[in-house]
């Protein structure tokens, strides 16, 4: 990380030493302290000023206390103290500001990953460790309800902790770890695969990222509230979540927070695809993990808005007593589930679109050929996206939904599994006569080819109408969305770090290590969730602490294995860690891959490009002698290699 | 392609294939059958199983076949064949699961319609949840109540369901359907059960702390004794108010949640009854006054140990059953019993 200095030595000025005084004032993490108890307090002074000019009691109704104080005004100290709003604070009083200051720009030391940072190496690094930190927290959650269930009856936890234990742990690992860890790995690459040198927008990328850790903290700390965490199931359905205890709407704030770190980042990537490709990037010359956040985008703005809207509306029923959901009063129960599902079942693509992006940049970088059907792959991303709006109350086939409406949303959830599956195929295509090389990012890209065709099988027995009457809220369901998140988006993830592992730290990982965690994960996985189908169809229904102890034995089962699926994530996080401080020095392209991320150093200089690249050709040459997908300073970059014949296919 | 390489892939097939019908056959997936409906959504369940296992067999072939016969040594840096695809086989992976889910659609459909079809001779039972209980109401037996459902075998039944706090969702594995019950909406459920025997009752959707204890059954009696039953029930309902008093208890599923000795409750969600005169007295209130408020608005006082916000208010039972289960309860916890 000192190409900074390096590339541009102009943009880096000498710092003068810091007073107290610039302690307390300036940008930091001593400002934000004492910001978010200024801003506490002034919601606290709102809150009591305006129920004391109307006369309400209690005047202090410690629900209206929380929403106010602690979970809006605070976290917006927060970010103005850590300087996330600075520039703009700035430039709206008028005061004098450098459009090209990149003092707030590049990772010189560790002190830079904790500050709003503009560069969009760093934030996707940051992104990437804050959302393994999360995933490991979920984790945990998971071990210990999976400890709870391994026999029937109560052991460990009560009813409301298990409930809260299961909810945070869904919750988390949707909000706080699939979603952004696909934006944070999304940031690192695709200027890099662009040819730009940075996002459009860095100082709303650097606030983006800086929203999710409020997120996260707050269902985290929803544990702390009197009554406990939200214990709703992360699909919260009203009218139960509106009589809960105070932790339900740590749930209700914390989704707003993530939501509009989603919409942020994904406006960001849609201007940065847009306008900011290098000459040449056509939107047919684009690697396919940009056309998969390029969709992934859309989505992310069209839907999220609704699970914003769907979560203040259960926080209205309950804090300003209004009556959207109460039946009593003439509110539409049913109402929540449409709004609610009309975003989460795009999010479930939101949650798996930038996965498959992974996995065709890895497939066809480790099979060495072209991906087979390039344009059809990014036309089905597109059909996905579309057909992804019209299928919703699939989720709601037993909700009490108007009936004439389940055979359309039928027919429409079996129609999206023509575009997937064409997705499917084309991987295999792609791999077919190809050069297998079986690294770790490769196992995790065909190990997810794999488990995703389960989940994508189970699916379709959930869209028939008749079956999904059985199985739904049955740990059939949890089956299945475990083989699409754990075995479909997780194994991406993974995919993903792996290989842009080299880009990001500059060092090489423990490919034995990694392919270790591999096999461990691989069948952990298959053990911990593949006897869920069974317990599902034979009668266990989901989010329960205890049940028939006719199912006892599986559940044991099922609890042993998913600690060994969690042990084996302490063997990613060593091998991560380790290799971080230590690994082998990494070479620019050490996959030989043609896209542009891997034509420049390891990491990339502070702006990514010396010279802005003019793209030539496709990103996919492997295989045409001297065919390139761009040309830099002047120099072609990594060319494709006519194939050697090979030995197999002919005796 | 050599046909020796297409040999080896269809056989590749072949074995997966096999293997995920043994898996499939060998192991019982599904529960036993006790309803027309439940044989109809088996149909469509072993019609989707054939497809799935013959798309599992193709993806699994195609990777084990890659795994085999593709690897390259670490070293070789050679690139694979430059194929950027072919329209033929794209147009066949597009239509052929198109034609397939298409016809997993039809199939479901037609037994979405059989399933959902009422003769007009059928039995109307109107299904009332609330947390954490279930009860069931004969409208064509003067409404007489129930905390199980007692059906009679080989009649359809079309179940009304009313939700009176929040969400719930009716579910028999062994008929297969499955409805949510809905606050400020009606929603309806066709059963026609086929085989006499007791069946779990199981609430299927998260409706708060004892969710996992919404549970009750659901019995199958031959049509004489089912008959039987409807005329025991409605003379128990013209007893002595002690009697009248347990059956008011047993019919509104407070045994789910609470343990009383003498109606053989053994519900431990919610505070002991056995212990009311003492909880009365902690409460200071007299017992009486104590139990019936505890049962009108339980939030007026809550047991230590015990969260608020649990137990649903029963304000809207009716006058002379409140006194009865009053009655009951007093001399039941006082060891006085029926």
């Amino acid at each position: 990380m000192t190409a900074v200095a390096e590339h541009h030595p102009s943009v880096v000025a000498p710092r003068p030493p810091k007073t107290a005084r610039d302690y307390i004032l300036k940008a930091g993490w001593i400002r934000a302290a004492w910001m978010t108890c200024l801003f506490w307090g002034i919601g606290l002074g709102l809150v009591l000023i305006f129920r004391g000019w109307a006369g309400w009691e209690p005047l202090f109704d410690w629900a209206v206390i929380t929403v106010v104080a602690t979970l809006t005004a605070a976290p917006i100290g927060f970010l103005a103290g850590l300087g996330a709003f600075d520039y703009w604070v700035r430039y709206a009083a008028g005061a004098p500001t450098v459009p090209e200051d990149h003092s707030t720009h590049g990772g010189r030391n560790w002190k830079d990953y904790f500050r709003p940072n503009t560069d969009h190496k760093v934030i996707g690094i940051q992104y990437v460790v804050t959302t393994i930190f999360f995933f490991v927290a979920a984790g945990l959650m998971a071990m210990l309800f999976r400890a709870e269930l391994a026999r029937p009856g109560m052991q460990f936890v009560d009813n409301q902790t298990f409930n809260g234990l299961v909810s945070v742990h869904a919750a988390l690992m949707i909000f706080l770890f699939v979603i952004p860890a696909f934006a944070g790995l999304g940031n690192y690459v695709i200027p890099l695969m662009i040819g730009a040198p940075d996002m459009a927008f860095p100082r709303l990328n650097a606030l983006s990222f800086w929203l999710l850790p409020i997120a996260g903290f707050m269902m985290l700390l929803s544990f702390l509230v009197p009554g406990g965490a939200f214990a709703t199931g992360w699909t919260s359905y009203a009218p139960l979540a509106t009589d809960q205890p105070l932790g339900q709407v740590f749930f209700n704030m914390g989704v707003q927070w993530a939501g509009a770190s989603s919409i942020m980042t994904a406006l960001n990537f849609l201007v940065t695809i847009i306008t900011m490709r290098a000459p040449g990037m056509t939107f047919w010359r684009m690697p396919l993990l940009v056309w998969a956040n390029f969709t992934t985008s859309l989505l992310v703005v069209i839907a999220t808005p609704f699970i914003a809207g769907s979560q203040f509306f259960v926080m209205f029923d309950r804090v300003m007593h209004t009556n959207f959901f109460n039946a009593a009063e003439g509110g539409y129960v049913l109402g929540y589930q449409h709004i609610f599902w009309f975003y989460s079942h795009p999010a479930v693509y939101i949650m798996m679109l930038p996965g498959f992006g992974i996995a065709s940049e890895v497939i066809s970088t480790m099979a060495r050929k072209p991906i087979f059907g390039y344009r059809l792959m990014a036309l089905s991303l597109m059909a996905i996206l579309v057909l992804g709006f019209s299928v919703w109350a699939h989720h709601m086939f037993v909700a009490g939904v108007a009936p004439w409406l389940r055979i359309p949303m039928m027919v429409t959830s079996m129609i999206i599994a023509v575009p997937t599956g064409i997705k499917v195929f084309s991987w295999l295509a792609t791999v077919w006569e190809g050069r297998i090389h079986f690294n770790t990012p490769m196992l995790f890209a065909l190990g997810f080819v794999s488990m995703f065709v389960i989940g994508g099988l189970s699916g379709i027995y959930l869209a028939a109408v008749p079956i999904d009457i059985h199985v739904s809220d049955t740990y059939f369901v949890v089956a299945h969305i475990h083989y699409v998140l754990f075995g479909g988006s997780l194994f991406t993830i993974f995919a993903g770090i792996y290989y842009w592992f080299p880009k990001m730290t500059g060092r090489m990982y423990n490919e034995r290590l990694g392919r270790i965690h591999f096999w461990l994960t691989f069948i952990g996985f298959n053990v911990t969730f593949f006897p869920m189908h069974w317990v599902g169809l034979q009668g266990m229904p989901r989010r329960v602490a205890d049940y028939a102890p006719e199912f006892g034995n599986w559940n044991f089962v099922i609890s042993i294995a998913s600690f060994g699926l969690g042990a084996s994530t302490v063997v990613f996080l060593y091998n991560m860690i380790v290799s971080w401080r230590r690994g082998p020095i990494a070479p620019g392209n050490p996959w030989r891959a043609l896209t542009l991320e891997w034509q420049v150093s390891s990491p990339p200089p502070v702006f990514n490009f010396d010279e802005v690249p003019q793209v030539v050709g496709s990103p996919y040459e492997y295989g045409t002698r001297g065919a390139r997908h761009a040309v830099l300073n002047g120099k072609p970059t990594e060319t494709g290699k006519a194939p050697e014949p090979l030995e197999v296919m002919h005796h | 392609m050599r046909r020796g390489s297409i040999l080896q892939l269809v056989g590749l097939g072949v074995l997966f294939g096999g293997l995920a019908t043994l898996v499939a056959v060998l192991i019982p997936w599904l529960p036993p059958v006790a309803s027309k409906q439940r044989d109809r959504i088996d149909f469509v369940f072993w019609f989707t199983t054939g497809i799935c296992i013959a798309v599992f067999a193709l993806v699994a072939a195609v990777i084990a076949y890659s795994l085999l016969k593709f690897r390259v040594q670490p070293d070789d840096d050679s690139d694979g064949p430059p194929i950027h695809g072919h329209t033929g086989v794209e147009i066949v992976w597009t239509a052929v699961p198109a034609i397939l889910v298409t016809a997993i659609s039809v199939v479901s459909s037609i037994v979405l319609v059989q399933n959902e079809n009422v003769p007009k001779n059928h039995l109307d039972v109107a299904v009332t949840a609330r947390q954490f209980a279930w009860t069931f109401t004969y409208p064509d037996q003067d409404g007489l109540t129930s905390a199980q459902l007692r059906l009679p075998v080989d009649r359809t039944v079309k179940l009304h369901l009313r939700a009176l706090d929040v969400i719930h969702s009716f579910w028999v594995p062994e008929f297969g359907q499955k409805q949510d019950a809905v606050p400020g909406q009606d929603t309806t459920l066709v059963i026609t059960p086929t085989k006499v025997g007791t069946y779990p009752v199981i609430c299927t959707e998260l409706c708060g702390l004892g969710h996992a204890l919404m549970r009750t059954s659901a019995i199958v009696m031959q049509p004489a004794a089912f008959q039987t039953w409807l005329r025991d029930q409605k003379n128990a309902a013209a007893a002595p108010p002690a009697e009248a008093g347990k059956a008011v208890f047993t019919s509104n599923g407070c045994a789910s949640c609470h343990t009383l000795e003498d109606a053989g409750a053994t519900g431990t969600a919610g505070p002991d009854l056995d212990k009311l005169p003492a909880y009365a007295k902690q409460a200071g209130k007299p017992l009486e006054d104590f139990v019936r408020e505890s049962i009108v608005d339980p939030n007026a006082y809550v047991q230590s140990g015990y969260p608020k916000n649990v137990m649903p208010a029963f304000a809207t039972l009716p006058k002379d059953q409140l006194d009865s289960l009053v009655d009951y309860l007093v001399k039941s916890s006082t060891g006085g019993g029926s």
